[in-house]
């Protein structure tokens, strides 16, 4: 076993069906994901049915199930968002990156969720790319941004 | 205490602390329900059980909710009524309506409901589920686009069978039953009980269908096809349709089958007597060793599964003696001893069972041998039922007709198979008959009167004194195992174990019909058939015993009785 997740679970020494949801947090901090590996590990250790643990797991967005692209692109999908088009962005979105919302791209350089609300209502429609924003998005300026990242990616991946 | 409460304007009496769901339905009040599983938990999921209170401002769901003095309640007002009507319709909105080509056409709840509540076009639209359907099983079949997620499948599978092999995953109009990671049940820890199939009010879940290939053998040429009928079949036919120990059900049966195209009708109850007669042997040989845990029954696929799972410390334990359906197919398909005019490879074995997890076994390696299966083909009563009405074949009008030799004498020890505890009787009168010979009487073998009690008994045969228990259902057979390990307990030296509650009168092949009671009735039914019948111990059984000291003569011989278990590794 990955030695990272034996000291997760030396965090939870009592092994109770509570610690569930805190452990597969720290899991997900510590490995950006939840594999298949990482579940079975935490059934036999908190003694929990896996079928239990992915149906806890799958109930909340906030779980991932495989790894993030290189850029993880959130979109905003909150009531003035929907307004102001959010819908159509996805379905761009989706569009030019070939995956549906919760997937990453064949090559990993992307990953695309989408999240309730950021919070920045009167910028809508906008999306989030390893914490930089995109506001006011329009069909166009989303692909231009879009474009700079799929040629530029390796020189704005050393500057983050 | 009791109290009176006013419903629909007349008085009531209700006890208290019951839910009003219960008070409604002893008193003979129509409420109609879809999750609720009477003996477990109330979820109020469905919400179709909701009634009117006087004073409060919602409407209340009556299964979840206690009897109060002085309350008065409304079950059938307009607004239930139309409440129940747009539930029933909006589970409808994302509903295949494929009823036509279901498997549970005219035996669905949903179908009762929407007929019920006077529902005649659809109201509401939308997106149908996209989730795959899941043919991985040997056993149970998964179609949730026609799952209504009540929730019985899953607490069934929890908190009856201790499994956990199905569960809720992900949520809001994307939830679905399924096991983790979307995969099929085949790699899952499903036992292949059936239980989830016999709770299902749709047709989400249902049997892995043999009947075509069964069709296609009695109709071809190529083929020698040779029924197998297991005493709890003929128990649960018997009880489904209402004859008696006097009619012949087995006859009944014989004459139907071979009316459909089967070459010869055999009694697996000859088989059930051999396996009694092995285990018996095996408990007598454990006995003499002193072995310091008790033996275990191996007749019951889903436990077996089970034990090869979750606990595969005890498999040493458990009989090594083959279930009687494989033994029978085992004796069939033999160059030596079986139907001698016909190849081995020639012969079709059908089994007709009780059993969903028998269809697992036929397929499990150690019961083929040269690639050729004991077992070909497995028929629940469901499948059976069904298969008689398309040849139109009505069973209480056909004259009876008998089993095959060599293969056609069965005692009522086989029938005693058929409900929990009998095994572990028929079993302590073999050993009896092995310790003290041809001429002793029968054993005194008195189940305790303790309902919900340990189902245990203490007899002295020869210079033993031997402990013989019983239990069925996964979780009670887990706990009287923790049980037995916490007490340090040395007394007991057999354990009949059965998988499904009430034993294979609870199987999943049997009838649908939700009745947390229903087994009781089919052991009513396999008791009444044991007094019809004259060889009372496994040994009286004279066609077989000269069968097995004919011809199983050989250690090799011997060892084909035999099988072997081994850990499994599954997503748990």
């Amino acid at each position: 076993m990955d030695s990272k997740l034996t000291s997760i679970f030396a965090l939870f020494p009592n092994k109770q069906r509570d610690d569930l949801i805190p452990m597969l947090h720290k899991i997900q901090d510590e490995f950006g994901f939840l594999s298949e590996e990482f579940i079975i590990d935490v059934g036999k250790y908190l003694n929990i049915s896996i079928n239990k643990i992915y149906g806890v797991a799958t109930f909340y967005d906030n779980f991932r199930f495989g790894p993030k692209g290189k850029f993880h692109i959130r979109l905003c999908h909150g009531t003035a968002c929907h307004v102001a088009g959010a819908s159509t962005i996805l379905a761009e979105l989706e569009k030019y990156l070939r995956i549906s919302a919760g997937e990453t791209d064949k090559n990993g350089l992307f990953s695309l969720e989408v999240v309730s609300c950021i919070g920045a209502c009167g910028l809508a429609p906008l999306i989030e790319i390893n914490d930089e924003y995109y506001t006011n998005l329009t069909l166009d300026s989303l692909k231009s941004v879009l474009d700079n990242y799929r040629e530029n990616h390796n020189s704005i991946y050393e500057e983050q | 205490m009791s109290f009176t409460i006013q419903v629909n304007n007349s008085p009531l009496e209700v006890h208290q602390g019951e839910t009003l769901l219960n008070a409604l339905r002893r008193n003979g009040i129509k409420i109609p329900t879809l999750c609720h599983m009477s003996g477990f938990t109330p979820s109020g999921a469905c919400r179709l059980c909701v009634v009117e209170i006087e004073g409060k401002k919602d409407l209340i769901t009556s299964c979840s909710y206690p009897v109060e003095e002085g309350m008065a309640v409304k079950t059938n007002s307009l607004r239930v009524i139309s409440a129940r009507k747009s539930l029933v319709e909006m589970l409808l909105s994302n509903h295949p309506d494929d009823c036509l080509y279901c498997e549970r056409n005219g035996n669905c709840e949903l179908q009762w409901l929407a007929e019920e509540m006077n529902i005649t076009e659809r109201k509401y639209f939308s997106q149908k589920n996209s989730h795959k359907r899941d043919h991985s099983s040997t056993s149970v079949y998964r179609d949730p686009a026609k799952c209504i997620l009540c929730n019985r499948c899953v607490r069934v599978c929890e908190e009856v069978q201790l499994v956990t092999a199905i569960e809720f995953i992900y949520r809001g109009n994307k939830t679905t039953v399924n096991s983790a990671f979307n995969k099929g049940l085949n790699v899952s820890s499903c036992i292949n009980c059936g239980q989830c199939i016999m709770v299902c009010p749709t047709g989400a879940l249902v049997d892995i269908p043999h009947t075509e290939k069964v069709q296609s053998a009695i109709t071809g040429k190529k083929k020698f096809p040779v029924a197998m009928i297991s005493p709890a079949f003929v128990s649960a036919v018997a009880e489904h349709l209402g004859l008696k120990p006097a009619d012949n059900p087995w006859g009944l049966i014989v004459a139907a089958l071979k009316k459909a195209g089967f070459k010869k009708v055999i009694d697996m109850g000859w088989a059930s007597d051999l396996n009694i007669r092995l285990e018996a042997q095996h408990l007598l040989k454990r006995l003499e060793d002193k072995a310091p845990e008790p033996m275990l029954s191996s007749c019951c696929p889903a436990w077996i599964q089970y034990a090869e799972e979750f606990v595969p410390h005890m498999i040493p334990d458990i009989a090594t003696a083959k279930s009687p359906q494989q033994l029978m197919g085992r004796m069939l398909k033999n160059e030596d001893y079986g139907l001698q005019d016909v190849a081995p490879e020639n012969i079709f074995t059908v089994s007709f069972s009780v059993c969903t997890a028998n269809k697992f076994e036929a397929s499990r390696e150690e019961n083929t041998r040269k690639g050729i299966s004991e077992v070909d083909a497995i028929i629940t009563v469901r499948e059976f039922l069904k298969l008689m009405r398309s040849y139109g074949l009505d069973i209480r009008r056909i004259e009876p007709d008998s089993f095959d030799k060599p293969f056609s004498e069965s005692s009522t020890a086989s029938l005693q198979t058929v409900y929990s505890g009998g095994k572990a009787e028929a079993v302590a009168q073999q050993l009896n008959h092995l310790l003290n010979g041809n001429k002793s009487a029968m054993l005194k073998f008195t189940p305790p009167k303790n309902p919900g009690g340990r189902k245990e008994v203490k007899v002295k045969i020869g210079k033993h004194e031997v402990g013989f228990a019983w239990v069925s259902g996964i979780a009670d057979v887990q706990k009287y195992f923790d049980d037995l390990k916490a007490e340090k307990r040395t007394d007991i030296h057999y354990v009949e174990v059965m998988a499904c509650s009430g034993g294979c009168a609870g199987g999943g092949g049997q009838p649908i019909h939700w009745q947390p009671d229903k087994f009781r009735q089919r052991k009513k039914m396999a008791q009444e058939m044991e007094k019809s019948r004259e060889a009372r111990v496994a040994f009286e059984n004279i066609q077989m015993e000269t069968f097995i000291n004919r011809h199983i003569v050989s250690e090799e011989q011997e060892k084909c009785l035999h099988t072997s278990f081994h850990k499994r590794d599954v997503l748990k």
